[in-house]
């Protein structure tokens, strides 16, 4: 990781005294277990180069919460080599005197003066694309020119490589450059920050004093670099502040632009044609599940399975009648989002939390046999034709509740969404039936089973293609109870 | 109930539970508990009483009111009577714990009242203890007499009250539900003893469990015979080390030769040298030796039947003799019984399985959950439906159980189910203890010839879900290799999880490879990490001789289950497939297009060159590495080590430009030169090291499969066969199907071998491959108890570069890379071996599906727990 300052024309001999460092002298210095070196190539009148490199220590880099990434992506990684948040760290003593602007006295009129730079940095590792890292620095007024890392292999791996390489020109401030720098540099990097201190935003807002406030990219940058909406609020409120403070004058706070919630560059969602339905769609299942739950005779247990995390069993802890709901989930991650949105219905009259359980299809839990209502909500698509017979013997035969609902997609339709034949709604939904295999595979179960099925449609029903969802109610046969 | 009279010397204690004294005042209760208590064969501690308690709630033994006023009478009358109530109350308190720890326990107070007795017969109960009364009945004059001589005399009046209450209320006493009732007129004369428990024995010089004989006489001969017990000339059976022989019950009914069966057991429990446990169909019998109306069915109705012949034989007399011996035989089995050393409980046999909380007591609901285990009613075909009461085995004891045939002794918590359905043409086991051992001989055919046989029916289920409740939490595996191991329910929930996400079916996942542990020691030579020399040094002081030293493929880690065609496959994975592919932590190897290419060219090939017909099997499984390494890692790659070379040879190229115009201008940067021209050597090795290990692929070309464990075959195993065998099966294979490769191999016996097998690795590395591994000749190879790594890897200097990093092999980062500990890595290599090894086994035995998924479930869940990924 470097940068590389040069400066050209008049006042280019003035960037080693703005550094307040001697060009005759090598800069070398332990910080924070990283090696920060400054060497100048060039100290002339017309020219004069600063290359400013970091080593930091690979084996301290390392180690700390190996824990937590039980991966060998955490030893073999970039932040050794790219420019960062950790490098803008590593060099900030270094280059102290030129962010703040503090020179010895017979210089501190250079600081306000515009210089003939050229600023080379990098590796950069971004998922920008070019043109938005060019637009990053043209709106600063900079000429850019990117280059890529070597990306030839012996086999076929990469169209081109995931190093870029920063070179800017332009007539700056050697302080607001590097403030500039300060503030793009860890906005350009890909790694994730999973806390961003108050010190963050502080620094943002001093850094990017004069600038930010009018980058057209601005929305952008406060994204990437204080990731989080709290910290982004926080910047927003101390940046308006200091603008009332100021008493109007360029960029009063009517002029701030405001920020939109999602952020160009990030993952946007490919516009599926289903989108939009999918959302309410999911509501209407949990809404007739509930209505149908609500209309059993006996419906006090409830089994939700693969209830993810955990909306299904939330809408049902409110219906009456309901005295116990298992959320049958093997999923931890999704486990924990349920527990949350389950702890906020704690102590709400006529509601009963529904208690969590890990388990799966696949396995076999003694203590959910014998139900009054067992759900799979737009579950059984998910596992594989196959494997499916085996996981309705043992709800059929096993658990045997009293009432089993389940949903899934109605392949026919899908030609309403304007799906091609083949297309299916999700990427892991191993089929997808139509009305008619559906019905098939209804009766294939209540043949074997002593249950009776009734097959509903759930959504925006058209004449030709059925409901979006199909739902089907197996009740358990007198003969059994 | 059993009224026992004065006639009657001596009386036995109970072995524990509650002795109910009943008498009034003045019966003289205390002085006999007294007398006991000297003569030793009563604890103070086993004592509680009422007066006792009076004084420690309330400071006196008794509230006198008499001659009082009436106003003083009333008020100290109400006192006494609270005092009471809480002294009874914090009594009985201690009574109960007692009883929950099994103690005897005797009460000593009046009880004069049946609802008092009661407390304590419901006591009892609870914690299935006997509830026994002692009822001192002595005559009114000699009460009267004693009270006076009283330190405080309850008075003449109250005397003679309570008599008539005492008389009154021996009436009903026998109805009460005492389990014995002892009247005592002249308590100085009875003798009380304290008898050994008959649920306890010693271990002695070791025993044999039999499981479930069902009159298989002939194989139980047999299996006596591999046990080592002979017959002597009185025709008992015995063993030279004076082993104890001990039956699980069920010794009885179905098979050939029941009678006989029966006397045999009764002969050898007479002469002190076996002993048999009571049983469903032995109590059964009992009580239609007893002459009770009971229907005989299951196989019982055979013992009527050899009864019969053995009367048209014997005569009647002998007939009637031999039942009623037998029957007392049979009446006075044990529940269970418990197998103690130095007097702690170590074994525990109960027929159908025991309750923690039973073990050591007798109870009428104890022995039937011993004779039936834990029924939860009955299923639609009328057949009771078991609950798996040995999950909830927690109390430490090896619980030995019988009565549920399954087709191999089924571990589970510290409970090993023996019977192995000889009778239904499974086979006859034996449990060795000490030695955890079991032997068995195989049935001679199928007596019972029942279409719906456990063993059939076990068959049927055996593709059934695992039973979740007995893993989430954690639970603990028996191998055979590394004994019992125990994984948390955090890690088993995370490997849930995968299972139910990502992995292939739970059917097809019978094998997980198991981690492997680089050299304990870091090399001693300052240049390297990682040596040889390390490897041989630790094979050899855990006492190994031959070791085979294996080279590494940089590849990915599969698994290959090949089926001999699509049908052979239902009985092993339950569904028509010509096989499966899968990685080490259970995923689908291809997508589902190379897969089916894949498989179907492995089929043909083998099918081809007759593999399975050769060796006689339906399926093949086979551990291997498939290369080249971007077949599966080129996300991995192009991310983390292409990314990461590129970063750094641009940053190093860079900075080596401006590091030499600084040089050229002047500045004293030669040290710093030299640096980046080494760093940047440092990026081209790593740059090259990863190259190293891909090419491009098109279909099945440029695929390679290298097997190096050929772990089993149909009905097979080859955990015992020396690497050597695994190495030259695999250079086979890699004749049979140009998709298979062979591996490179040598066996080290001597120095020198040593010194050859160091050059070999240092050109191999040098050339930029792996490494290799070294493994004792055979898989599982133990240093006395301990099992010994089964294999350790050995990697190239160049290889470790995208490991431990780019520069790791500059001197100051080597020095404290050297700093590393193998320990966890170790320990979990061994116990994902000992847990892939059990897997097979219990795969090609056909176990249930939840006992493979135990061991695979175990070793995805301990490679959930972090350990150190560069080792």
């Amino acid at each position: 990781m470097h940068l590389i300052i040069r400066a050209t024309g008049a006042g280019a001999g003035m960037l080693s005294h703005l550094l307040a460092k001697n060009p005759n002298n090598l800069y070398d210095r332990t910080e924070k277990e990283a090696r920060v070196r400054i060497v100048f190539t060039a100290s002339s009148e017309e020219v004069t180069e600063a290359v400013i490199y970091v080593t930091p220590d690979p084996v301290e880099l390392v180690k700390g919460d190996s824990q937590a990434h039980n991966d060998i992506t955490q030893y073999i990684n970039d932040r050794e080599f790219v420019t960062s948040s950790l490098f803008c760290t590593y060099i900030r003593a270094a280059l102290g005197t030129a962010l703040n602007g503090k020179p010895k006295e017979a210089y501190v009129h250079w600081v306000k003066e515009p210089l003939e730079l050229a600023l080379s940095f990098g590796p950069v590792a971004s998922n920008l694309p070019d043109h938005t890292v060019e637009e990053l620095f043209g709106a600063l007024g900079y000429e850019v020119s990117l280059e890529r890392g070597d990306a030839e292999y012996t086999f076929a791996l990469k169209a081109r490589s995931s190093a870029r390489y920063i070179r800017l020109k332009g007539k700056q401030t050697l302080q607001t450059a590097l403030q500039q720098l300060f503030v793009l540099i860890p906005a350009l990097d890909d790694y994730k920050h999973y806390y961003i201190s108050d010190d963050e935003v502080d620094k943002i807002r001093r850094y990017g004093a004069g600038w930010l406030e009018q980058h057209p990219q601005r929305a952008l940058i406060l994204k990437r670099t204080l990731r989080f909406g709290g910290a982004i609020r926080q910047y927003e409120e101390m940046a308006a502040k200091e603008l009332r403070t100021a008493g109007g004058g360029p960029g009063a706070p009517a002029d701030i632009p405001v920020l939109e919630e999602s952020a160009p560059g990030g993952s946007a969602e490919p516009p599926g044609v289903q989108e939009a339905p999918k959302v309410r769609l999911n509501d209407l299942r949990y809404e007739a599940i509930a209505r149908t739950v609500g209309e059993l005779d006996e419906r006090a247990s409830i089994v939700d399975f693969g209830s993810g995390e955990g909306k299904l069993s939330a809408r049902l802890s409110s219906v009456p009648g309901v005295r116990e709901i298992r959320a049958v989930e093997p999923s931890a991650a999704s486990q924990l989002r349920a527990m949350e949105r389950f702890a906020k219905l704690e102590g709400r009259t006529g509601t009963v939390v529904p208690e969590p359980v890990t388990g799966s299809l696949f396995y076999f839990d003694e203590s959910l046999r014998g139900r009054d209502v067992m759900i799979l909500c737009e579950v059984i698509e998910h596992i594989d034709e196959h494997r499916l017979d085996r996981v309705m013997d043992t709800i059929f035969g096993q658990y045997g509740p009293k009432t089993l609902i389940v949903t899934t997609p109605n392949k026919d339709y899908n030609t309403v969404y304007g799906m091609e034949q083949e297309e299916i709604r999700h990427g892991d939904h191993r089929f997808e039936w139509g009305r008619e295999a559906f019905s098939a595979w209804c009766s294939r179960w209540t043949g074997a089973f002593p249950y009776a099925a009734e097959i509903t449609g759930i959504g925006e029903g058209s004449a030709e293609y059925g409901y979006p969802t199909q739902m089907a109610v197996f009740t358990r046969g007198e003969q059994l109870q | 109930m059993t009224e026992k009279n004065e006639a009657q010397r001596t009386i036995p204690f109970p072995h524990g539970g509650i002795i109910v004294l009943v008498g009034p005042s003045n019966s003289g209760k205390t002085t006999l508990l007294r007398r006991l208590v000297e003569e030793g064969v009563l604890l103070e501690t086993e004592m509680v009483s009422s007066d006792t308690y009076r004084t420690l709630v309330g400071d006196v033994e008794y509230l006198d009111w008499k001659g009082r006023p009436r106003e003083e009478a009333d008020i100290l009358y109400s006192d006494y009577q609270k005092l009471s109530g809480l002294a009874f109350e914090a009594m009985n308190t201690v009574v109960s714990m007692r009883s929950r720890l099994g103690k005897l326990t005797v009460v000593d107070a009046t009880h004069l009242q049946p609802e008092y007795r009661r407390k304590y017969i419901d006591i009892a109960a609870e914690h299935d203890l006997p509830c026994v009364a002692w009822v001192l009945d002595v005559p009114e004059q000699t009460l009267l007499a004693r009270d006076k001589t009283r330190e405080q005399p309850r008075g003449r009046q109250r005397v003679k009250s309570q008599y008539s209450q005492f008389k009154r209320s021996l009436r009903g006493l026998r109805e009460e539900g005492f389990d014995f009732t002892y009247m005592l007129k002249e308590p100085e004369a009875v003798q009380f003893v304290r008898r050994d428990n008959p649920l306890l024995a010693d271990i002695g010089a070791g025993i044999d469990v039999i499981g479930d004989i069902h009159g298989c006489y002939d194989e139980m001969l047999e299996l006596l015979g591999e046990l080592g017990y002979a017959a002597g000339e009185d025709g008992l059976y015995r063993h030279p080390a004076g082993r104890t022989l001990v039956s699980v019950g069920d010794v009885m009914s179905r098979g050939p030769r029941s009678l006989d069966t029966m006397i045999f057991w009764k002969r050898h429990f007479d002469a002190g040298i076996a002993r048999m446990t009571d049983s469903n169909h032995g109590w059964k019998i009992a009580r239609y030796l007893s002459g009770r109306n009971v229907t005989l069915s299951h196989g019982d109705e055979n013992i009527a039947a050899e009864l019969r012949l053995f009367e048209e034989e014997a005569g009647p007399e002998a007939a009637a003799a031999l039942k009623e011996e037998l029957k007392q035989f049979l009446l006075s089995a044990p529940s269970h019984l418990v197998m103690c050393r130095d007097g702690v409980r170590r074994l525990v046999i109960a027929h159908a399985g025991i309750r923690d909380e039973y073990i050591g007591r007798q109870s009428r609901r104890v022995q039937d959950f011993c004779r039936y285990g834990d029924t939860d009613g009955l299923d639609a075909a009328g057949a009771p439906v078991r609950k798996e009461w040995y999950t909830g085995h927690e109390s430490g004891e090896l619980i030995i159980w019988g009565h549920d045939p399954r087709p191999y002794p089924a571990v589970v918590k510290n409970t090993i189910n023996i019977d192995q359905g000889a009778v239904f043409g499974g086979a006859l086991t034996a449990y060795r203890y000490p030695e955890q051992a079991f032997v068995s001989v195989k049935a001679h055919r199928d007596y019972a010839e029942d279409p719906d046989s456990p063993l059939i029916r076990w068959e049927r289920g055996r593709f059934a879900p695992p039973n979740l409740g007995k893993l989430v939490n954690g639970y603990s595996v028996f191998t055979d290799a590394y004994g019992e191991l125990s994984v948390r329910g955090d890690y088993v929930k995370a490997a849930v999880d995968s299972v139910s996400h990502y992995t292939v079916p739970l059917e097809e996942l019978v094998y997980i490879p198991p981690t492997m542990s680089p050299t304990p020691s870091v090399s001693a030579d300052e240049s390297y990490l990682e040596h040889p020399q390390e490897a041989f040094d630790y094979f050899r002081s855990q006492g190994v001789t031959t070791m085979v030293a294996e080279k590494k493929h940089m590849g990915s880690r599969a698994v290959l289950l090949l089926f001999r065609d699509e049908q052979a496959a239902v009985s092993y994975i339950g569904r028509p497939a010509l096989g499966t592919i899968y990685s080490r932590t259970g995923r689908a190897f291809f997508d589902r297009e190379t897969e089916v290419q894949v498989l179907a060219r492995l089929n043909a090939d083998l099918v081809q060159a007759g593999y399975f017909t050769r060796y006689n099997t339906e399926m093949l499984l086979l551990d291997a590495e498939i290369i080249p390494w971007n077949l599966k890692a080129r996300e991995l790659i192009a991310t983390q080590y292409a990314h990461v070379a590129e970063a750094a040879k641009m940053d190093r190229e860079h900075l080596l430009v401006k590091l030499r115009q600084a040089e050229a201008a002047g500045r004293d940067v030669s040290g710093w030169v030299q640096e980046m021209e080494a760093k940047l050597h440092s990026v081209q090795v790593f740059r090259q090291a990863f190259q190293q290990y891909c090419w491009d692929v098109s279909g099945l070309e440029g695929i390679r499969i290298a097997p190096f464990h050929i772990l089993a075959h149909s009905g097979q195993s080859f955990f015992d066969h020396s690497h050597i065998w695994h190495m030259e099966q695999a250079r086979q294979l890699a004749g049979i199907s140009p998709l298979f490769m062979e591996t490179e191999y040598r066996v080290i016996r001597s120095a020198a071998d040593e010194a050859d097998v160091i050059k070999w690795w240092q050109d191999m590395t040098e050339d930029g491959h792996e490494g290799i591994v070294i493994k004792p000749e055979i898989f599982i190879t133990k240093n006395g108890r301990h099992m010994v790594q089964p294999a350790i890897k050995v990697r190239g200097r160049k290889y470790l570069h995208i490991i431990y990093g780019i520069d790791y092999l500059q001197p100051d980062n080597l020095k404290r890379l050297k700093q590393r500990r193998t320990s966890k890595k170790e320990r979990h290599a061994l116990m994902e071996c000992a847990l892939s090894v059990e897997s097979v086994n219990r795969f090609i035995r056909r176990e249930p599906l939840e006992r493979v998924h135990e061991c695979v479930l175990a070793a995805l869940a301990l490679e959930s727990d972090p350990v150190d990924p560069r080792l």
